[in-house]
């Protein structure tokens, strides 16, 4: 087993750490940052619950290697709210109750955010391209899409 | 009922800002520190075999492993309604994936190393998969020693079987009401076992103090039910077990019961002072956890010439897997509900649990709703053909009514089911049939409707308890949790209401902890908003006789002329006002402060239904089966690629009798999420080889809804017809909601095609050849 | 029997030039990491238990997709979202461009590589018939320099290729295509999106005065065979016999004959077969109807 030191920023902030070369990204988050934010729903790319950006771009955490993150930029669903304002989208998914139990909401957000970022006003059919890959069991999706569609109509996500 | 102030308003989830901000805190989030061990089961290759030898010399040898625990440290068995297991395999593996051992090691990888190094020596058993074969006397008796176990006054497991409950509804006389019946139909349903498939799987973490105190923190649906579960199971005082339920994400009936939990605390014995955690990966959640049961439903239903119901006999086979514990309730709950919701004069009804050895069945959204909806609701429309009735029609003719007796000879409680079909009619235009979009497209509606009870013991309990603090915010403490439905929210704003403070005020105390938090049954059966939602408005109106009693007094004032508004306490009589603040933790000094009087203002309050009735054991009949039914009707609207099969689903619409809907949006959102959860569970099934290994045990060949799947168009209504024992009317909704979903899909698509499906999963291959002919 | 928590322990090199990596593939048990998307989970599901994981992404040009008068050439590298949404891609090659943007999710097409689906050689790859129909040349890296493969050699069956152990894919050559060339890929899952596909077929067409009918129709199938399946019949009389409706319901037929699918837990050997027919007359007249609108 070989071990790496990485410098990676994590919602902006600079981290060293020492990384077992078969560590995940969504384990060194979770298992050496505590940041549990991002979720573990499958190990497998299948949930999405573990996206997160890197380097802007959303991607399923679980099949990514902390090894391979040196010298980049990853953001989490704790890095959405800035100097403790929630982001339009975070903010929308609450008064939309696109929200349920929660735990598909952290992907659901990055990838959302992701999405806003490429294409400012998505249609319904660019919204569910963009969360394929993020399963929702609770909300049935409906108020997902029109906390994003708000978001998009009020102009994007801060 | 005018000029209630947070009953009946959509606020805002009061856990939302914590679950966009990634703050929420669920069981697998806790931190631990690095004294954490982790633990892995090793599990049964094999569906059914005797277990003659379990060495874990060679995992023990493995640097880092700290404990092997076997089915010989957990002999007790355990169980909710009928103990039936033992927490590891003891002498026999019934299904794969069976936990055999459980190995504690530093690390998860060491343990997941080590799990692989314990030698299981099996001698193979024939297996059997289908209930139906499984009730044949020659079948491999799955636990011969049913006769010994453990089992509540109102199960009736058959020793020497595969049986574990067998209920009996037996009400007029069938026989004489055949030949008067001017259209019978008779059918064959199959239901395949199904996951709830919660997106965070299963997750426990425990920890055995050398003090004897023992902690839980897990996922759950029902801390209480578990804590009593386990501490018996492994003869642990209940006052040393404590419970800690943080956030759950995702249950669906999956984490209600006890499944793997009592493992990871097993497990912590053996390293005493050291939390272990266990989680379950994807593979292991779908068939290690629990499942939805599968079912065989024999059913004939028969009318007169007048579209009148005549008759009906149905045979349910629930096949319950390895383990029956829980599901022995749900073969029950379908047998005093058998008819549906519709009134039947002569009924035959037998509904059997039956041991498979498949992953263990249990709790899950509709607790054997869905599975006799599927096909009751599709004779039902065929027996509207057969008479030539709208099937709209058919169904406001004979579904239940207030007041009408029903199966069980119990007086129906008060709903308005035909409000339902007539709201779900309109907003599906039903008299409309508008042409496919493409030639090769076939476009069809259907309709379906439902009933479901609180399917539990008679008596579950719940309790509440209100503290103020200095600033008149309230902590509201309960049992119950939220799985994602909204019980906090709803439950504050119930504690708002009573209390006469802002919702705003309110903060629930969680996560739950047995320790600390009052008793609570189980959070399942629909039960929260009515049963603790009692509790709250109980202990809410204790804290608030409390309060005026002091100012009353105060004032020289007669308490019935006091009242609280907004967050002061005021007077009809003086027009006198007093502010809660400080006064509900210091009191009121007397005059010119001659002494105190008040003090800490805490309310508790208890809600627990007492009348539920026996059952006579040969007939079902009984005053009172249940508590109250919840009543609802969904239409769809859908369109079928001839060339594929591929089904596109247009709209669904939906109406449930709440009672109230404390928190409209709310209830819509759990209408909404149920039409897709209801839609999904139609293409879904775990798939099990010969052998009874998983097939698609992954979420790529499990396929659950995405959100390319959904209903163009999801509509939903609201009626209210209020429940005389809940707060303000209210009944609960969130299982209700997916229960009549996919016999609604079938009826549409029979619309669309002429082809009837009797058997889930549906799949666009299996359209596609019912069309085409095989 | 069922998929370990985590990955098991590998020692990971990252390699930033071609120099070395033969060598350590040859002395080590290694295996090639792009996106990892097959990598991870076949490792998770105990199907490699490699050694040494070799990053191979970052060789220069793996990610480039560069345009030239001789074609369009892909590094094995470059992932699905880069190809899906690359201009002359979705001009030139819309096949590609459609396959590339049909697999899995967005968050996975982010890391899923064109090469890795090609290296893991999955019938149900979905870049695989397009590749097939596009006629690609795979461009391998060994110890003894580059050589190239037509990728109608490369797969050998289901997870098997002609890669040595020596060597690794850096990149894929698609010949130019002729002016107003036509492509699709569609895809059948069983869901309307984002699921493996049951049955995949892409079709490339072309105005081709060489042919008797003066087009040229190129048609592969995926999902249906151990490797994806070119059908020559069809495509013969196409060429053969200006494409009207009865045509191309003949060459859907003749695509149907072709497939040798097996039943499995997504889909039945029959109704693939079935499907083939279905989506292939789909992407032959969406081919055919690209073709007449450009000739206008
Ligand atoms: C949830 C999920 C959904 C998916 N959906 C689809 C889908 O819809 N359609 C589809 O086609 N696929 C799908 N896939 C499979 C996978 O994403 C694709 O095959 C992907 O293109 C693989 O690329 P990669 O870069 O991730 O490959 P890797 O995993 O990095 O590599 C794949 C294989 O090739 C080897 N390899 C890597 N690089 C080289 C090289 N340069 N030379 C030789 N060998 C090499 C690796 O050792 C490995 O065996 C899905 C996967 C997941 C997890
Ligand atoms: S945990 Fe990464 S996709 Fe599910
Ligand atoms: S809110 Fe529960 S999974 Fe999406």
């Amino acid at each position: 087993m070989s071990v790496h030191p990485i410098a990676v920023t994590i919602n902006g902030k600079a981290e060293y750490l020492e990384v077992p070369a078969h560590m995940t990204l969504l384990q060194m988050l979770r298992d050496r940052l505590a940041l549990t934010g991002t979720k573990n729903g499958c190990e497998a790319g299948e949930c999405g619950a573990c996206t997160v950006l890197l380097d802007g771009q959303p991607v399923n955490s679980c099949l990514v290697l902390a090894v391979e993150v040196d010298g980049r930029q990853v953001v989490t669903v704790e890095g959405l709210a800035q100097d403790g304002t929630l982001s339009g989208l975070q903010q929308a998914f609450i008064e939309h109750n696109a929200v349920q139990c929660g735990f598909c909401t952290p992907g659901m957000l990055i990838s959302s955010q992701a999405l806003l970022a490429r294409n400012p006003s998505p249609d319904e059919d660019a919204i569910k391209e963009a969360l394929l890959g993020n399963l929702c069991r609770c909300t049935g999706y409906g108020r997902i899409i029109q906390a994003i569609q708000d978001v998009a109509r009020g102009g994007g996500a801060s | 009922m005018s000029g209630l102030s947070t009953v009946g308003k959509s606020v805002l989830r009061i856990d939302a800002h914590d679950k966009v901000t990634g703050a929420a805190v669920y069981a697998d989030d806790l931190q631990f520190g690095p004294g954490l061990y982790y633990g892995r089961l090793v599990r049964s290759p094999h569906a059914h075999a005797l277990i003659i030898k379990v060495d874990a010399s060679r995992a023990l040898a493995l640097p880092g492993v700290k404990a092997v625990v076997t089915g010989r440290d957990t002999p007790t068995r355990i169980g909710l309604y009928l103990k039936d297991r033992t927490i590891f395999a003891l002498d026999r593996a019934r299904m794969v994936g069976d936990p055999v051992a459980g190995v504690v090691a530093t690390s998860e990888e060491i343990a997941e190393e080590a799990a692989r190094l314990v030698e299981v020596k099996y001698e193979e058993l024939p297996a059997v998969f289908d209930p139906v074969v499984a009730i044949q006397p020659d079948a491999p008796l799955i636990h011969p020693d049913l006769g010994e176990y453990e089992v509540v006054p109102f199960i009736f497991p058959q020793p020497g079987t595969n049986i574990s409950e067998h209920f009996k509804l037996r009400r007029g006389d069938v026989e004489a009401a055949w030949p008067r019946c001017a259209a019978i139909i008779e059918g064959t349903f199959r239901l395949p076992p199904i996951q709830h498939v919660p997106i965070e799987p299963h997750v426990a973490v425990a920890l055995w103090e050398l003090s004897g105190q023992v902690s839980l923190w897990t996922c759950s649906q029902s801390p209480f039910a578990q804590r009593d579960l386990i501490a018996q199971s492994l003869g642990i005082p209940h006052g040393n077990l404590r419970v800690i339920a943080p956030y759950v994400g995702g249950g669906f009936g999956g984490k209600a019961g006890v499944s793997m939990e009592a493992a990871a605390v097993a497990m912590a014995r053996a390293v005493k002072g050291h939390p272990v955690k266990l989680r379950m990966t994807r593979e292991e959640e779908f068939i290690c956890t629990t499942a939805r049961q599968s079912l065989v439903a024999n059913i004939m239903i028969g009318c007169d010439d007048q579209a009148n119901l005549l008759a009906m006999e149905v045979a349910y086979y629930f096949g319950g897997g390895s383990s029956n514990e829980y599901g022995v309730n749900i073969a029950r709950a379908a047998g005093y509900s058998c008819t549906g919701p519709y009134l039947v004069p002569n009924v035959k009804g037998d509904s059997y649990c039956v041991y498979t050895n498949t992953p263990i069945g249990s709790a899950m959204r509709g607790f054997g709703m869905p599975e006799i909806h599927w096909g009751i609701e599709q004779i039902m429309d065929q027996l509207a053909e057969k008479v030539a009735m709208d099937p709209a029609e058919f169904r406001r003719r004979n579904c239940v009514k207030t007041g009408r007796t029903i199966l069980t000879g119990m007086e129906m409680p008060a709903i308005d089911l035909v409000a339902c079909i007539d709201k779900v009619t309109q907003a599906i235009q039903w008299e409309k049939r508008p042409p496919a979009s493409a030639p090769h497209k076939k476009r069809g509606k259907g309709l379906a409707i439902m009933w479901k009870a609180p399917a539990m013991p008679p008596n579950p309990g719940s309790s509440a308890m209100v503290r103020f603090n200095e600033d008149a915010t309230v902590n509201v403490e309960i049992g119950a949790q939220d799985l994602g439905q909204g019980a906090f929210t709803v439950l504050a704003q119930i504690a708002a209401e009573t209390l006469g403070v802002p919702y705003e005020w309110v903060r629930i105390s969680v996560p739950v902890d047995t320790k600390y938090s009052p008793y609570e049954w189980q959070t399942v059966a629909s039960r929260i908003t009515w049963s603790v939602g009692n509790a709250v408005r109980a202990a809410a109106g204790d804290a608030r006789q409390k309060i005026l009693a002091v100012v009353a007094e105060h004032w020289h004032e007669d308490p019935a002329d006091l009242d609280i508004r907004d967050g002061a306490v005021v007077s009809f009589k003086s027009e006198r006002e007093q502010p809660l603040q400080n006064m509900v933790v210091y009191g009121l000094p007397n005059d010119d402060f001659e002494g105190w009087k008040g003090g800490p203002v805490v309310g508790s309050g208890k809600f627990m239904p007492t009348y539920v009735t026996n059952l006579d054991f040969e007939t079902g009949q009984g005053t009172r089966a249940v508590v109250h039914y919840t009543v609802g009707a969904q239409a769809v609207d859908l369109e079928v690629d001839t060339e594929t099969g591929q089904v596109e689903v247009l709209k669904i619409a939906s109406a449930y009798d709440v009672g109230k809907a404390i928190n409209p949006d709310l209830v819509l959102t759990q209408i909404e999420g149920g039409a897709v959860h209801g839609l999904s569970s139609a293409y879904e099934a775990i798939r099990l080889d010969a052998q009874g290994r998983p097939l698609n045990a992954n979420l790529v060949d499990y396929r659950i809804a995405t959100i390319a799947d959904i209903p163009r168009e999801i509509h939903g209504d609201i009626v209210e017809t209020p429940l005389e024992d809940g707060p303000w009317g209210a009944r609960g909704v969130g299982e209700h909601v997916m229960v009549q979903t996919a016999p609604a899909i079938a009826n549409a698509l029979y619309d669309a095609l002429g082809v009837r499906f009797s058997e889930l999963p549906l799949s666009a291959e299996k359209i596609f050849m019912a069309l085409h002919g095989s | 029997m069922l998929a370990r928590p985590g990955l098991p322990q590998f020692e990971y090199v990252r390699a930033t030039t071609s120099v070395g990596v033969h060598d350590l593939l040859s002395t080590a048990n290694a295996r090639l990491l792009m996106g990892g998307t097959d990598l991870f989970t076949q490792m998770r599901d105990g199907v490699w238990r490699p050694r040494v994981v070799v990053d191979v992404k970052h060789i220069p040009g793996m990610q480039d997709i560069t345009m030239d008068p001789g074609g369009l050439t892909v590094g094995a590298a470059v992932t699905m979202n880069q190809l899906a949404r690359h201009p002359a891609v979705q001009r030139l090659y819309p096949a590609l461009a459609q396959a590339a943007s049909s697999v899995g999710s967005f968050q996975l097409r982010n890391r899923a590589t064109l090469g890795g689906n090609l290296c893991n050689a999955s019938p149900c790859a979905d870049t695989a018939p397009a590749v097939a129909a596009l006629e690609a040349i795979l461009v391998l890296s060994g110890p003894a320099g580059q050589r190239e493969t037509p990728f109608y050699d490369f797969v050998l069956g289901p997870g098997r290729t002609v890669v040595g152990t020596d060597e690794f894919l850096i990149g894929i050559r698609f010949p130019a295509q002729p002016a107003g060339s036509a492509g699709c890929y569609l895809k059948l899952g069983r869901s309307r999106m984002g699921d493996l596909s049951v049955v995949g077929v892409a079709v490339v067409a072309f105005r081709d005065l060489a042919a008797r009918s003066g087009y040229r129709f190129r048609l592969a199938l995926g999902s249906v065979a151990p490797v994806a399946l070119r059908v020559p019949a069809a495509e013969s009389l196409l060429a053969a016999e200006p494409p009207h409706e009865t045509n191309l319901a003949a060459a859907a037929d003749l695509a149907m004959h072709a497939a040798v699918p097996i039943s499995d837990v997504r889909a039945t050997a029959i109704y693939q077969t079935l499907m083939v027919r279905t989506l292939t007359l789909r992407a032959l007249e969406s081919a055919w109807a690209q073709l007449q609108g450009a000739g206008r």
